[in-house]
């Protein structure tokens, strides 16, 4: 394929006057080279600082700068976001300290939670440690004399009821971390482990582990309080009802809306009233004052709640009530097994029902089931016999329990058979970012939240404005050496039109159109640039790898490297320029008339 | 007459340079085909402002006819008065040959490649390029560039490439100028074949009268005198 006429005779033109095109690409690459090598060293030192700072997972680390109170939710929650490569809860300082024994040594440790992915043991020679495995800082290490596959022995201490106790861990070291990963002695240890000893250290037995201890039961809760009276209260007897009480409220109720509730009517000579604690739940604490507060008054007092929903297999529905001996007398009711209100109960006395006469001989034991937070609650209750209406009756403290669990974890435990409390508030984490770019959005996120959190934020920023002051350096550099380039092409194709006014002539003259002769020096402008961007680019290749190699035992990286897309970017900029500077010359040619080619000067 | 290609009448060209005005008056000039016409006279008479006219690439001030006579009569007068550029463009790049003074050879192609050019130009391939080149004697040095041609060759290269895409006119402005008796001798011989083997109309203007008078079918003089200080008049003369 012959190229088109034009282009032909730029080149040939060019090729003619192979001096003058050389001294032309040469002067242009001379500016363009050390361009380029110093883009090369601005890029390649910025992306070297970044891989440093990306490198060691300090960098990308974000810890709180206060204890916080931090719902397993809102982990879950934050693990979704894809700016986070890790995040793990953290225990307090103080409450997961250990005692290490050695042949020698006695020393207390801090225990760090870690977890599959935790980049700050897999960036430092560490390896995840499993259960009864454990990941020493260099420091621990160190201060102990401990090896890789030495097993530690460790004792868990805590002062409960006054007496000393302990339990003994021993814990396999699977690896020593790097002694840039962390300044201090600590043993890094899986999460379960570490939640473990908090809550041993904490005074609660942990049955996995076998570890004695007390129960954590979930509190009880109400949203209001019936109370049957047999004597309207004063008007200081309701005011002094909400002080101290949590009570925010004491309303004046009627039978109908007593029956609703609990299926049967109050004695026609009691006044009903409701007490509530608006927005916040009533605890059993304050039932006890209320208590003492209407001591001598007679006074019936019937906790509720509103959203708890109990279903057993049958889906009869379920009241709650406990109630005294002399209580049920008043009331007109047959005596409940489990008795008064008793802040104090277990299970054994929560879990009873009485079922509806109908089915009560069918079923000794039934199963409820209720809502609670993070999903369905199950639990077996014990029948007592047969209720005195078509409803289940429960004791209310049963009640009280789902009505905590459904702001707090609870769970069922089989084989203790009781409800317990999970542990779900974390105190604080230790978050490493994907990319130390996305510190700083995190950064803004967390402020947001009103988290005061502690990153490396000035380190990234330190390293932006030395990109960006080195960006302005560069382009001051660039734009009078392209000032140059473009006049010295100006001057060089204007001056070679007016060389070749005659030429130009002749070729008009032999029938080529103004347009034709026009794109005449454009096409040499861009031929001389590709040509210089070739040169310039296997300059800068000679010199970034003299650089390179100049730096390697220093640097350990390359601090002059260009990415393919700069030089891609910077051919079609040049070409861009290069066409501007010609436009002055191909406008010459345009006015050259093909009479000047006859006519002999 | 059907051998009449160019036709004009009472043409006036109007120069003026330095504060000096300067006319040209051309009565009538006829060009019919074939003819070897030589247009002579000293310097500064009005040779090159006739060649610009009859190359159609100066507009004459006052004209009364200008005609070329082609399959179709085109109105050249009525071309300049519409400003129809580019229909005169396409006139000269398809009817008119030019050799120039020193050949108006391009320097950085061969002598080949500036033989191809007006073809190539024209969108047309002509295989006869190099059999004429034999005839002419220049098949030798195709593939030089014009700097290592002596000016005899580098005319006659410029001859060749005027002829190359069979134009109605061939402009030669001196071509004998640069070269000495003998080689001027042969160039106007050349011409004077190529006239009358192919029908093509010379226009040649020299200054040398005496050398082409033998071939020339017509020449043309110039009748030169100064109106005042600043008028210089000249009238095309036929000797």
């Amino acid at each position: 394929m012959k190229l088109p006429i034009i282009t032909r005779l730029a080149i040939l033109d060019l090729w003619h006057e192979w001096i003058l095109a050389l001294c032309m690409v040469l002067a242009i690459a001379a500016i363009l080279t050390p361009l380029l090598v110093l883009l090369g060293l601005k890029n390649g030192t910025i992306q070297t600082m970044h891989e440093r700072l990306m490198e060691d997972p300090v960098n990308r680390e974000i810890r709180p700068a206060r204890t916080l109170n931090l719902s397993s939710q809102w982990f879950d929650e934050f693990a979704q976001r894809d700016d986070i490569e890790f995040i793990i809860p953290t225990i307090l300082r103080g409450s997961s300290v250990i005692r290490v024994t050695t042949s020698t040594k006695r020393l207390l440790i801090d225990l760090i939670p870690t977890d599959v992915g935790d980049p700050l043991i897999l960036t430092n020679d560490g390896i995840i440690p499993n259960a009864d495995e454990c990941v020493l800082s260099y420091v621990a290490a160190e201060e102990l004399g401990i090896k890789t596959g030495d097993v530690l022995n460790t004792e868990i201490t805590r002062t409960r009821n006054k007496n000393k106790e302990s339990v003994q861990v021993k814990l396999r070291v699977v690896a020593i971390l790097n002694s840039r990963a962390d300044a201090l002695a600590r043993i890094y240890a899986p999460f379960a482990f570490v939640n473990d000893v908090e809550a041993y250290k904490e005074g609660r037995a942990v049955y996995s582990r076998n570890w004695s201890g007390g129960k954590v039961l979930p509190p009880l809760s109400y949203d209001g309080l019936w109370m049957l009276l047999p004597q309207n209260l004063t008007a200081i007897d309701e005011i002094n009802l909400t002080v101290n009480t949590g009570l925010t409220d004491v309303q004046r109720a009627y039978a109908d809306e007593f029956q609703q509730k609990f299926s049967f009517f109050p004695p026609d000579n009691y006044v009903i009233y409701k007490l509530l604690a608006k927005g916040n739940p009533i605890t059993t604490g304050s039932i006890n004052i209320i208590k003492n507060k209407l001591r001598g008054k007679a006074a019936i007092i019937l906790p509720f709640v509103d959203n708890v929903e109990i279903t057993d297999a049958n889906n009869i529905r379920v009241i709650g009530l406990s109630l005294s001996k002399s209580q049920t007398d008043i009331l007109g009711l047959p005596p409940l097994p489990w008795g008064n209100f008793d802040v104090n109960t277990n299970f054994t006395n929560q879990g009873q029902t009485l079922l509806p006469k109908s089915i009560s001989e069918r079923y000794s034991t039934s199963i409820l089931t209720s809502n609670v937070m993070g999903g369905k609650i199950k639990f077996p209750v014990n029948n007592q016999g047969a209720s005195f209406n078509e409803n289940i009756i429960v004791p209310i403290e049963l009640i009280g329990i789902l009505r905590t669990g459904q702001t707090n974890r609870i769970i069922f435990d089989q084989t203790q058979k009781t409800f317990l409390s999970v542990k779900t508030n974390y105190h604080g984490f230790r978050l490493y970012a994907k990319s130390i770019d996305d510190i700083p959005n995190l950064y803004r996120h967390f402020v947001a939240q009103d988290i005061d959190v502690i990153a490396q934020i000035q380190e990234i920023e330190k390293l932006k404005v030395l990109d960006q002051g080195l960006s302005k350096i560069f382009w001051l550099i660039a734009i009078v050496g392209i000032a140059g380039a473009m006049a010295a092409l100006i001057a060089s194709l204007y001056a070679s039109v007016e060389r070749k006014k005659r030429d130009i002539g002749v070729l008009r003259l032999m029938g080529l159109s103004c347009l034709q002769v026009f794109r005449f020096p454009i096409y040499q402008a861009i031929i001389i640039v590709v040509l210089s961007n070739i040169v310039a680019t296997s300059g800068y290749i000679v010199i970034a790898s003299t650089i390179n190699l100049m730096f390697i035992n220093e640097v350990g990286a390359k601090i002059c490297a260009l990415p393919y897309t700069y030089f891609i970017f910077i051919f079609i900029i040049t070409i861009i320029i290069s066409t501007l500077s010609s436009l002055l010359a191909a406008w010459k040619t345009t006015v050259i008339e093909p009479a000047e080619a006859i006519r002999e000067e | 007459m059907d051998t009449l290609v160019l036709e004009l009448k009472n043409v006036l060209k109007h120069r003026e340079q330095g504060g000096a005005t300067f006319e040209l008056y051309t009565k009538e000039l006829q060009l019919h085909k074939g003819q070897f016409v030589a247009v002579v006279g000293e310097s500064g008479c009005g040779k090159s402002t006739l060649l610009d006219i009859l190359a159609l690439v100066s507009n004459p001030n006052t004209c009364e006819q200008f005609t070329y006579y082609a399959s179709e009569v085109i109105d050249i007068k009525q071309l300049w008065k519409n400003k129809q550029e580019k229909a005169l463009a396409m006139l000269r790049r398809l009817h008119f040959g030019y050799v120039l003074q020193t050949g108006g050879l391009l320097p950085f192609l061969t002598v080949l490649q500036n033989l191809q050019l007006v073809s190539e130009i024209n969108g047309f391939h002509d295989s006869k390029i190099i059999e004429l080149a034999k005839r002419l004697d220049i098949s030798g040095i195709l593939n030089k560039k014009p700097q290592y041609l002596s000016g005899g060759q580098r005319q006659r290269v410029a001859i060749l490439r005027a002829i190359s895409h069979h134009p109605q006119i061939i402009l030669a402005d001196e071509p004998t100028a640069a070269v000495d008796e003998t080689r001027a001798l042969n160039i106007i011989k050349d011409f004077h074949t190529i006239a009358k083997e192919s029908g093509t109309i010379i226009v040649m203007v020299t200054h040398n009268h005496n050398l082409i008078a033998p071939f020339a079918d017509v020449t043309y003089g110039f009748d030169v005198y100064d109106v005042s200080d600043t008028l210089t008049q000249s009238h095309l003369l036929k000797l």
